[in-house]
């Protein structure tokens, strides 16, 4: 009885792990091998020659759009906090009907697919259009200024892309909150301002974490939005990789950059959890008994 | 609680390193697999003839055919009893290229029997070993119908592993109710005034040379140094923001919705602009002829269909269809009479069927000189620029 | 007076904020939906709507084969990755959290890893392994590619809500004679659905938006996300925005079936998940928010 017990999680672990296994970590073991390897197409080809240089290279050619990929995910990740803070909070004060219709104007973007919502910006900020023409009365922009094929226009589109990946972390978290936590902070004179910053905020920082780190890494990665409403120079390192990869079809910068910047992301989630200090993150603590 | 996390961080340290283990092991089973080209051009295999059955499937460019019901496709269905896929899935040519090269490369054709490139990509896949030789014998309706001055081709002496599907020349697309009125030549596209308001092609061997030519370099006759030079002269123009985008299909898009005033593109793309107040012109520094050719990958499966749907589209009934819906210069005489009759509008198109006065001042579009390595050089700095 | 209004609008600018932000989420929705309705001469959306209106593309909405076509592989492609990926990740997410074993903290990385790679670094790797087994790229790879992006996003959803789970009601069923099966059948299970359903919801969105991975392994194969980005670039047939409105209501119209269902089963059940009256509770979309909950 005990043996089989202990066998369990086993069985019930090895369909998702072998998939995993096959078509996750050993692509990136073939990935890791192309960018070990030099050569161009052209000239006979690629062999595996641990060409190490390949990863100080691509970094050093590809500076520019890995800060600039940082600048627009992070500029994104922010404005998507900003917007989704309140908006969960609000959406966790409703009851019933309201609050279901909310969450799912938050989720129904995501059911048109995501070329199409990023496309349907391009309708909406097309030089002669409504939107552009307020912006110039505004003097937001010049009067011959546009918004597409901008950075601000990349970010919106980033921002707007992936505005419920943070929206539901932090309303879920927020949504758990024990409402009587903060009443006795009221009970105990804090104001709203100081109940809400050493309550409210610390007690849904899981779900801010979490938010975050859903937004900003796919936004690092993302090349459509740089490519649909972006121009000349709004070229992410997603932009980079693809051009490579199909373009150049130089495999060997494009494995080692693709490398690098997933190590990028992993140092920044573990340094993010750390700093952030949500150990209880991986919820390995829980459930740990059988 | 202090026991149960020591013993489960105790626990789970295997994990990560297990997984390196696996990442390494992969790392040496994929060592063995190699990239590498096979042997090109004259060792490559002649595509089979025989009677078309079954299934084919076709890749082309989007629009470079009459769709529907009576279209070309259609009635080449009817005629030989088959069942065509036909995907438009063509975008960019090395876009294209590149997604199958892995396939190619390997004797895989990715289940296309047929599929559309421009020339010199052609003969670049030609020459790493990616294309089938054409039997002459199997295609007796293209060489009875080409063109005269198509039949030999200095990219393809011989016409061995391309024909000619249509072809047309790049110049300059202006909206003629806007400033971009103004516009004649390539000297032109790059005054401030029109800053921000002008698209180039993502196509380097469209947009260099234009560009060299304007600088005044010998088209027949193109340099190294000459095409660095342009690139310069680009990168400087993109970095002050004269450029809006470089583009493949989508200036059409750009000319549509009145973002820009001028794009650089191709002359038959009329169709794809929602406006009626564009015109094309030829740069007056000369301009760029072009012509994408049908080819038939290795591994081509069902080569009789291919070579079959050849022949069907050389019948110069459908390609007066053809041309009627498509806009650009086709390949094959004996068209325009046909026309005449059923579209005379399209039968007096210079763009569809140019007189030599528009063609003298064009040349075919070229390759960077050099070897293989000189023009991966040239590739990359276009590449560079042009990715910001 | 002024002073009222300024203190009706304090107490209620937090559902001002609420209704702005949502108007937001949903403009390019509307967009697409109206330009559904537009007149153009080539069939092909303009950037205005000074064409007038028609109903004619939403009356031949299936009329462009290729579109169409695409749009029924990406559906189906869509159904059978949720399936496969829902199944498999619930059963890890009841592996992971359950059972404290050897491994567990591997497992949990390389649940992890997929969701931090950027889909470009998985969709390049994946076709260079197919390559190398010469599988031919089409309807298959692309169902692998979906099923394993999937998997991690289900575990999450799923195991946020096994955290919060209440064992003391699996407990009184065992202590009732129930076997670990019907254990499972007739109290977890049922508990658990909203999750699994959810975790189902987020697959299909997933694979029917994927662009990028769909990119490198679909062979000739066209999904509908492969579709509009071709046409993109040279003007996209009104029925596509007529799809893309029909796919939106179609999915609305399920999930609010699904929501009214689950309130249904709720009353008829005789046990809450959390709190009363909360019908989205265990069902957080995303990574969990421990140690907020309960205490």
């Amino acid at each position: 009885m005990t043996i089989r017990r202990r066998f369990i999680p086993y069985w019930l672990l090895a369909p998702g792990a072998l998939w995993l296994l096959l078509f996750f970590v050993i692509p990136m073991g073939f990935m890791a091998e192309q960018a070990l390897e030099s050569g161009s197409l052209f000239t006979g080809g690629f062999t595996f020659s641990w060409e190490w240089s390949n990863f100080p290279d691509s970094l050093s050619g590809n500076s520019e759009q890995i800060v600039r990929s940082f600048y627009y995910a992070g500029a994104a990740t922010l404005l998507a906090l900003l917007i989704s803070y309140p908006l969960a909070y609000a959406i966790a004060q409703q009851s019933g009907r309201w609050r279901l219709l909310l969450l799912f104007a938050v989720i129904a973007p995501f059911f048109t697919t995501y070329l199409i919502r990023t496309i349907a910006w391009k309708t909406i900020l097309y030089d002669s259009g409504p939107v552009v023409g307020v912006f110039q009365t505004l003097h937001l922009i010049p009067q011959d200024g546009r918004l597409l094929a901008t950075s601000t226009a990349v970010i919106a589109g980033l921002t707007y892309n992936f505005l419920p990946f943070m929206i539901l972390p932090i309303y879920a978290s927020i949504e758990r909150l024990d409402l009587r936590l903060i009443e006795a902070a009221k009970d105990l004179y804090a104001s709203s301002t100081q109940a809400f910053l050493r309550v409210t905020l610390p007690m849904t920082a899981p779900g801010i974490v979490a938010g975050v780190l859903l937004t900003f890494i796919p936004a690092f990665g993302d090349y459509v939005n740089a490519t649909i409403l972006g121009g000349t120079h709004q070229a992410m390192i997603g932009n980079k990789i693809q051009s490579l990869f199909l373009v150049e079809r130089n495999y060997p910068e494009a494995a080692a950059l693709s490398f690098l910047m997933m190590a990028l992301i992993l140092v920044m989630v573990v340094v993010y959890i750390r700093v952030a200090g949500t150990e209880a993150f991986m919820g390995e603590e829980e459930e740990a008994k059988t | 609680m202090r026991n149960s996390s020591e013993q489960s961080h105790v626990r789970g340290w295997p994990g990560p390193l297990v997984a390196v283990a696996i990442l390494v092991a992969a790392l040496t089973l994929a060592a063995c697999g190699d990239n590498g080209g096979s042997g090109g051009g004259s060792e490559a295999p002649v595509a089979k003839g025989g009677k078309p059955t079954g299934e084919v499937t076709i890749s082309n460019w989007p629009g470079y055919i009459d769709p529907g019901a009576n279209g070309t496709v259609a009635e080449f269905e009817k005629a030989y009893g088959l069942d065509v896929k036909y995907i438009e899935d063509i975008n960019d040519n090395l876009q294209f290229f590149g997604k199958l090269q892995p396939l190619l490369a390997s004797g895989n054709s990715g289940g296309r029997s047929l599929f559309v490139v421009t020339d010199w990509l052609a003969k670049q896949m030609f020459d790493l070993g990616y294309l089938e030789r054409l039997n002459h014998a199997d295609l007796k309706t293209v060489f009875n119908n080409i063109s005269p001055q198509l039949r030999n081709d200095p990219a393809d002496p011989g016409r061995q592993f391309s024909i000619p599907w249509q072809g047309g020349l790049t110049g300059i697309w202006v909206i003629t109710s806007s400033e971009g009125n103004q516009i004649h030549s390539m000297r032109d596209l790059f005054d401030p005034k029109y800053k921000g308001k002008v698209d180039l092609l993502t196509e380097m061997r469209d947009t260099v040379p234009l560009v060299m030519q304007m600088q005044g370099a010998d088209p027949k006759n193109f340099t190294k140094a000459d095409w660095e030079k342009a690139i310069d002269f680009l990168k400087k123009e993109t970095d002050n923001g004269q450029i809006r985008r470089y583009t493949g299909n989508e200036y059409t898009e750009d000319l549509t919705s009145g973002n820009i005033v001028a794009a650089l593109g191709w002359s038959g793309d009329a169709s794809l602009i929602g406006r009626k107040d564009v015109e094309w012109r030829s740069p007056t520094e000369g301009c760029d002829t072009f012509f994408d050719q049908m080819v038939i990958p290795v591994g081509a499966p069902n080569t009789a269909a291919a070579y079959a749907f050849m022949n069907f589209a050389y019948r110069p009934e459908v390609q007066a269809d053809i041309a009627d819906f498509v806009n650009y210069v086709t390949p094959v005489a004996g068209v325009k009479p046909i026309l005449e009759k059923k579209d005379p509008a399209v039968a007096n198109n210079p763009l569809v069927f140019p007189p030599p006065s528009l063609l003298a001042p064009c040349s075919a579009d070229p390759n960077p000189p050099g070897s293989a390595e000189d023009q991966q050089a040239i590739t990359e700095k276009f590449q560079d620029l042009i990715t910001g | 007076m002024a002073a009222s209004a300024w203190a009706w609008l304090r107490r209620n600018a937090l559902r001002i904020y609420a209704a702005l932000a949502v108007l937001y989420l949903l403009v390019p929705i509307a967009v697409i939906a109206v330009f559904s309705f537009a007149e153009t001469p080539r069939d092909r959306l303009d950037f205005s709507l000074s064409g007038g209106f028609t109903l004619e593309y939403w009356q031949h909405a299936f009329s462009n084969q290729e579109l169409t076509d695409a749009l029924f592989t990406s559906l189906r492609l869509a159904l059978l990755a949720t399936i496969a990926s829902t199944a498999i990740g619930t059963l890890m997410a009841l592996a992971l959290v359950r059972y404290d074993f050897f491994g567990r903290r591997g497992a949990n990385l390389l649940i992890i890893l997929p969701m931090a790679t950027p889909e470009i670094v998985m969709g390049a790797s994946l076709l260079s392994l197919f390559i190398f087994y010469s599988a031919p790229l089409g309807f298959t790879t692309l169902l692998i590619a979906h099923i394993m992006f999937s998997i991690s996003f289900v575990v999450v959803v799923v195991r946020s809500r096994l955290i919060g789970f209440d064992r003391s009601l699996e407990e009184a069923a065992r202590d009732l004679g129930a076997t670990p099966v019907q254990t499972f059948r007739y109290v977890t299970f049922p508990l658990l659905a909203p999750a699994i359903l959810a975790a189902a919801l987020l697959a299909f969105a997933l694979s029917i938006d994927d662009f990028v991975i769909s990119n490198f392994n679909s062979g000739t194969t066209v999904t509908f996300p492969l579709y509009v980005f071709g046409v993109a670039l040279r003007g996209i047939p009104v029925q596509v925005n007529v799809l893309a409105t029909m796919l939106f209501v179609v999915t609305t119209i399920a999930i609010v079936l699904v929501i009214w269902q689950q309130r249904r089963a709720e009353h008829m059940a005789a046990v809450q998940p959390n709190d009363v009256g909360e019908p989205f509770a265990g069902t957080p979309a995303f990574p969990p928010a421990p140690g907020a909950a309960g205490g």
